[in-house]
């Protein structure tokens, strides 16, 4: 087959798959609106803001943070989107292995950036429902630079909503990432062990 | 003369691309994913992207970085806002020369206005007078020009000094220098005082831009496993959403106080 004809059979396929998703999870879906959507990003945002000004130890900021990303956003289908086609080729044991040092390279990834923050606010804007996603637009200004535009993708798949993606002027965070990481795999032989060893090393390199 | 030796930097590009020439494998064809995914990047230049993202590395890390940091330290953030400022007026005709191309009265009007405005009683462009009474900057170049005509980006280039882009915006770039009134002038007086002014304001750009981008562009790059991936899937989406955002600005032609003045 051609790979034009791979593609467009798996396009069918997802279609599908979707299609009987939705079907099956519609009423759920269709309940969430972007209203709710809006609150949940008002809420997570305010609490992050709360930990990033508050006056605890870095220790006790840091779990803080951990414990608002492990509630508000969704951490183990960004890893899945990350990791891409490469997800089908790991073993079980290598997909568990990914996931925890996903969670730490993000977690660390953020609290790294938490000085950049203080004094920060937000402001919550409109907020576009797509496909099975709904897109808070924030503008967020930190003293000392100009308002940045934010996008929060949020989910409802698995019940409770969740932040998917973080999309900043126009970049989204976890393509990006995606991106990074295939063209690792790709000068590494695709092999999922190694990109595991060069995450094991970020997480090793002071922050 | 600026411009000369502008258009010799991006000859002299041409020649290494032509001369080193490092095209990328295609991945066997009997993996469809790899493939798509080749496909889909579109860096069929990748070797020679990446040879030249390591000499911009080094010259950045050498040269103008430490200029960048230099000229932080040296000039208050104030004075570096009136020079951003005046840089930015002078790009004015070429920005009013492309937002009419892209047929947009709206961003025209805007442009017009804040380079008039600007230049008289902003005291030659060092005060944004425009964008306090509601004219608010954009930029526009020819790429962006060409995307809204239909253009198709192309292949991922990384060239020398000018960094990330595609034969259409690289060609854009060009056309800019060409659409650019300065560069005509600088030309036809050859006077030593105006061209080493249009030097000045080479260098000042490269300032401006590197100054301003000196924290977000370490971040990004430095935790990546893949810092040239990375560069180029954050150019070519912050492209994509620039030329998305032009496309969706349908604000209407008069301006909203033309409407307030007819309801009296």
């Amino acid at each position: 087959m051609t790979p034009m004809q791979t593609l467009n059979r798996r396009a069918f396929l997802a279609a599908s798959l979707a299609g009987v998703m939705l079907f099956g999870f519609g009423v759920a879906a269709r309940a969430q609106t972007p209203e709710q959507a809006t609150a949940f990003i008002e809420k997570a945002g305010k609490d992050l803001i709360g930990v990033v000004n508050g006056s605890e130890s870095p220790a006790a900021k840091q779990a803080a943070m951990q414990q608002i990303v492990d509630r508000d956003v969704d951490v183990d289908a960004v890893a899945r989107f990350c990791l891409g086609r490469f997800w089908r080729t790991a073993t079980p044991e290598q997909q568990q292995q990914y996931l925890t040092l996903f969670h730490q390279v993000l977690l660390k990834s953020i609290t790294g950036r938490l000085g950049a923050y203080q004094g920060a606010t937000f402001v919550v804007g409109r907020s576009l429902q797509k496909e099975n996603t709904v897109s808070v637009a924030t503008v967020i200004t930190s003293p000392g630079s100009p308002p940045t535009n934010v996008e929060w993708v949020v989910s409802f798949g698995s019940g409770s909503p969740k932040i998917v993606d973080v999309v900043a002027e126009g970049t989204s965070m976890r393509l990006t990432q995606r991106s990074d990481y295939a063209s690792y795999l790709a000068q590494n032989n695709n092999s999922v062990p190694a990109l595991m060893e060069a995450m094991r090393q970020q997480l090793a390199r002071p922050s | 003369m600026g411009a000369v030796i502008r258009m010799l930097l991006l000859g002299a590009a041409g020649l290494m691309l032509t001369g080193l020439a490092g095209c990328a494998t295609p991945p066997p064809a009997d993996d469809p994913d790899a493939v798509a995914d080749f496909n889909q990047t579109n860096d069929p230049l990748e070797p020679t992207n990446r040879t030249f993202y390591a000499i911009n590395k080094g010259i950045d890390e050498v040269v103008l970085r430490p200029l960048a940091v230099a000229y932080k330290w040296a000039v208050p953030s104030y004075g570096r806002a009136r020079i951003h400022n005046v840089l930015t007026n002078l790009n004015s005709p070429v920005i009013l020369f492309n937002d009419m191309m892209q047929g947009h009265p709206r961003r025209s009007g805007d442009t017009l206005v804040r380079f008039v405005v600007n230049s008289t009683i902003g005291v030659a462009g060092i005060f944004d007078v425009a964008g306090d009474w509601g004219y608010p900057h954009h930029s526009a170049d020819f790429g962006e020009t060409l995307a809204l005509w239909g253009v198709p980006p192309g292949p991922y280039l990384y060239l020398p000094i000018l960094g990330p882009g595609d034969p259409r915006d690289s060609g854009g770039y060009i056309a800019d220098i060409g659409l650019d009134p300065l560069t005509w002038v600088g030309f036809a007086n050859s006077d030593s005082t105006l061209s080493d002014l249009q030097y000045a304001r080479f260098g000042l750009t490269l300032l401006d831009v590197r100054s301003e981008l000196l924290d977000t562009l370490d971040k990004a790059t430095a935790q990546a496993l893949d810092p040239y991936a990375t560069v180029r899937s954050l150019y070519r989406q912050h492209r994509s959403a620039e030329i998305e955002a032009v496309r969706n600005d349908t604000r209407a032609t008069p301006p909203d106080w033309v409407a307030a003045q007819a309801a009296h």
